[in-house]
């Protein structure tokens, strides 16, 4: 049904309806709904369990001013992770794969936590552009550069996510063709690919979570810069 | 739903209005609600969760199609249309298939390795919350009727008060009667003691008499001891002695 590899990539619409705000939301769909009961059935219990420990997990190197963040980060964490797992199943479109959508999450976040650190404590927010004990000679250069790797967080964030994601995604096709091309006349390199495909499916996998923890502990850790 | 977690049938409108709102509109409501009011106690969870055939198809489809098709129905079914839809090129086999088979081998695998366990641990998590709640309400229950125990000794205890006098007043009548017991021994002993003195005062007298008399008795005779009866006395024994070694000789 694909034509070429990047069909997956492509925004979803049907018949010139956006579909991609739907695909957005549908992980919500897959949470079990609050209940106002103390024993819960077991995907309930799971569900809190795991929101209540990555959200003591992100919490735990922030004080009481960063606390406001908790619900923030953890409902990203979650959306991210839904996402990118979801994407995974065959003929699934992963809204991450986006540029545009990673740099939306990632852009405002970290100028979120820039403004707060200049506001709240500006001289102590710039000194964490000179580290420790550098030798004199060269402080204004590296002032430069860790100017230069502050602004780029942001795009840094985003294309880390989206390339992961994206690349996984098309190293699956790739390798996936290679199988079915190489079925009808090496069975046996066939098969080898196959065992290459497995890896990479849980590989990928692994990605999917790494990917939506990191992008969603750096963010935590800017914040703890900052805060 | 979320925003108004009053009352789950309460109309949409209502619960869209923030929850201080909300409460005071649902007084004014309150004659036109048909449902329970109250939130618990809640229904309970069913024990099971719905049957499943192959982890995904409900039990309840097999039951439905079983009437008219009996038990390989559905997979007839099942199978019927996956050869359709490949055959006529509906679903075009691509390299989607080839990661569609590889993700889902990779999800059947982890959902047969772990799923036991995953259930395990959600129940225990459960277990846990539910044996912290009893254990403290079953501490309090011990604590409770440890303190009735307690109670009920220290009333028992308090009717055993009158034992407690008599024997307390045994024992004062005991110190008194030995004391008194104990004086009476030491007159006793006084008045021997000055009794024995006179006594022993009345032999000492009787001694020096008897031994003063047997001393002058003796001083007398000794004095009236003749000479002349002496040696006649002294030739006697002589006489006698040689007569009795004669017989001794002869005994022997």
């Amino acid at each position: 049904m694909n034509l070429s590899f990047f069909d997956q990539f492509s925004s979803p619409s049907l018949m010139g309806i956006p579909l991609v705000l739907i695909s957005m939301m549908f992980p919500a769909l897959l949470l079990s709904p609050t209940n106002n009961r103390w024993i819960t059935d077991r995907t309930s219990t799971l569900q809190l369990w795991f929101v209540n420990l990555v959200t003591k997990q992100l919490m735990l190197p922030l004080d009481k001013k960063g606390h406001k963040w908790a619900l923030i980060l953890t409902s990203l964490m979650v959306f991210l992770l839904l996402i990118n797992l979801l994407g995974l199943l065959p003929y699934t479109f992963t809204p991450t794969t986006q540029l545009s959508m990673n740099l939306a999450l990632a852009f405002p976040l970290w100028l979120a936590t820039l403004l707060i650190g200049l506001r709240n404590k500006p001289s102590a927010s710039l000194a964490h552009l000179l580290p420790e004990g550098t030798p004199t000679p060269l402080i204004p250069a590296l002032i430069l550069i860790e100017t230069t790797s502050l602004l780029i967080r942001p795009l840094a964030l985003g294309v880390r996510l989206t390339a992961n994601l994206t690349a996984g995604h098309l190293l699956i096709q790739l390798v996936s063709t290679a199988t079915i091309a190489l079925s009808s006349t090496m069975p046996a390199v066939s098969i080898l690919t196959l065992l290459i495909l497995f890896m990479l499916t849980i590989l990928e996998v692994a990605v999917a979570m790494i990917q939506a923890y990191v992008f969603v502990l750096l963010l935590s850790l800017y914040l703890q810069e900052n805060i | 739903r979320a925003l108004c977690p009053l009352v789950p049938s309460a109309p949409a409108a209502l619960r869209a209005l923030p929850p201080p709102v909300a409460v005071g509109v649902l007084h004014t409501t309150r004659p036109l609600h048909t449902t329970q009011q109250s939130l618990a106690p809640v229904p309970p969870l069913p024990e099971k969760g719905g049957e499943v055939r192959h982890g995904v198809i409900p039990e309840e489809f097999f039951q439905f199609l079983y009437p008219k098709t009996g038990v390989t129905g559905p997979y007839m079914l099942g199978t019927g249309l996956l050869l359709y839809l490949l055959s006529k090129e509906i679903y075009v086999v691509n390299h989607e298939t080839v990661a569609a088979a590889c993700i889902l081998t990779v999800i059947v695998y982890g959902v047969k390795k772990f799923g036991a366990d995953v259930a395990a641990f959600a129940d225990k998590l459960n277990e846990e919350k539910m044996a912290t709640a009893l254990a403290m309400k079953n501490g309090a229950i011990q604590t409770l009727q440890t303190a009735i125990e307690e109670e009920k000794k220290e009333q028992w205890r308090v009717e055993g008060r009158n034992y407690l006098f008599d024997a307390k007043r045994n024992n004062i009548a005991m110190l008194l009667e030995a004391n008194y017991r104990e004086r009476l021994l030491m007159v006793y002993n006084e008045v021997k003691k000055r009794l024995d003195y006179q006594v022993a005062m009345q032999t000492l007298k009787r001694q020096k008499e008897q031994d003063y008399m047997i001393q002058w008795v003796e001083k007398n005779v000794v004095q009236s001891i003749t000479p002349q009866q002496q040696k006649e006395s002294i030739a006697k024994c002589i006489l006698d002695l040689k007569a009795l070694s004669k017989t001794a000789h002869a005994a022997v």
